[in-house]
């Protein structure tokens, strides 16, 4: 067994290492954002919690991760100083999402899980990275793990098992 | 055993759960004062050498890390503040029911305490929202409590989360209470609401647990509260920190928006403050900063 990189609320992580696992615990309205460079062979994974960072900027200093408008450049960034020097990063780049639920009946101002996701791909779009696969939304809280080595994702949560993404 | 007597071994275990220290229920109700200060809660420590030791080993836990030894009790307390002094008299006054593993929730141990712990946290933040005035210390004291039926029904779930999940997904059932109540006849925040009873915990708290998931149908008095926990349970599923099995399968009763009136925005600042001050407590709690759900 590899090594387990987990990934809390607000944070990420990116690894070349084929070794090792990256991991994300129970995502309730949270959105896991997984990218893959097959060229480089480098996988990233964030943990988003909101949408916007107006909201709190002094938070961004310390945890720019929590937010999708600021933990995307974040984590591109890291990815681009993992990868091989002068890699293009848009050139086969591949992203999938998952998480973004939301209890049972929730009403707009609780629906944060479909905000996040809605800010993701405003984000994700014009950048050429538009999610390839993604499993977001209803009352289920996904536990997302990726390798590194296979870029193969796995979903779990306490009542469905493991499935792929 | 049918719905009937599933019903009654599960009042029969609620009877079984041994009674939590006089220490405790006085800090319980404490909480629901509304002219108290730290020495009133000193007053209840100190005569308690468990609590007082616990209170102690905590405040000089690596989670403080203070470079001199604490030994006044009344130093102790007032570096702690209420919430962590309540929270460390019902994590060891009901730990047979916190620290367990949730078998009937698919849960595993620690969870509750974890989820309860967070909707604690969730309930005095989101207090401060409230149009009518909501005592703080209540919610929290409110939000440590609401789910501790579940460590009761628990042991006569087992084997019924995949059940449940369908029937759900077929939509046989409204919710992950209906379901409870369907096989046992009862569900966690009823055996809650029964267990507060036994334990003599003053009011509003075993009204509170009992209505945690239909604040509508409590007495109009009570609703800020009542709409003040349910929301703050929902604030702790969403930031991935609940129960297993029924994690986010409850409505949301958006009658809410008369007693609580969040803006998207404010919602987005009450899970943030949520996760900072949860980051903080579980480091004392659990002894460690929290990192999601392991």
């Amino acid at each position: 067994m590899g090594k387990t990189v987990v990934v809390g609320v607000g944070e990420f992580a990116v690894s070349n290492d084929p070794g090792e696992v990256i991991k994300t615990f129970a995502l309730g309205s949270c959105v896991a954002v997984i990218f893959l460079h097959k060229p480089t062979r480098t996988v990233g994974l964030i943990h988003v919690a909101l949408p916007e960072s107006s909201i709190s900027p002094d938070i961004v200093r310390d945890r720019p991760g929590y937010f999708v408008d600021t933990g995307i450049p974040a984590i591109l960034k890291k990815m681009a100083a993992c990868a091989t020097p002068g890699a293009n990063l848009t050139q086969g780049m591949m992203v999938k999402i998952a998480g973004g639920a939301n209890v049972l009946d929730t009403n707009n101002t609780f629906n944060i899980g479909k905000r996040n996701v809605l800010a993701l791909k405003k984000i994700l779009w014009p950048l050429g990275m538009g999610p390839v696969a993604e499993d977001v939304g209803g009352s289920i809280s996904r536990t997302v793990s990726v390798s590194v080595e296979t870029g193969k994702i796995a979903l779990s949560s306490p009542t469905k098992g493991v499935w792929e993404l | 055993m049918n719905r009937q007597e599933k019903q009654a071994a599960v009042r029969e275990a609620i009877n079984k759960v041994p009674l939590i220290s006089s220490a405790a229920a006085r800090l319980l109700e404490l909480s629901g004062e509304s002219e108290h200060g730290i020495v009133d809660i000193v007053n209840i420590v100190k005569y308690d050498a468990v609590l007082t030791s616990q209170i102690l080993k905590v405040v000089n836990s690596a989670a403080f890390a203070r470079r001199t030894e604490v030994y006044s009790i009344d130093h102790a307390v007032s570096l702690l503040g209420e919430d962590m002094v309540v929270g460390i008299a019902m994590s060891e006054a009901a730990a047979l029911l916190f620290d367990k593993k949730l078998e009937g929730y698919a849960a595993e141990a620690g969870s509750l305490w974890r989820h309860d712990l967070k909707t604690a946290i969730a309930a005095k933040i989101i207090a401060g929202y409230a149009r009518t005035k909501v005592n703080g210390d209540l919610a929290f004291t409110c939000g440590l409590l609401h789910d501790l039926g579940k460590g009761v029904l628990s042991d006569f779930l087992r084997n019924t989360p995949e059940k449940i999940r369908r029937a759900m997904e077929e939509k046989k059932v409204p919710d992950y209470a209906a379901a409870e109540r369907a096989i046992l006849g009862i569900d966690h925040a009823e055996a809650g609401y029964e267990l507060s009873l036994n334990w003599n915990l003053p009011a509003p708290l075993p009204q509170a647990i009992r209505f945690h998931h239909q604040p509508a149908l409590i007495d109009e008095a009570l609703k800020p509260l009542l709409y003040t926990i349910h929301l703050a349970d929902i604030v702790a599923m969403m930031s991935g920190v609940g129960t297993g099995s029924d994690d986010l399968q409850y409505t949301l009763d958006t009658a809410y928006e008369m007693y609580i009136p969040l803006s998207g925005n404010e919602l987005a600042m009450v899970m943030l403050g949520v996760e900072q001050e949860f980051s903080k407590a579980a480091a004392v709690f659990l002894g460690k900063e929290e990192e999601a759900s392991e």
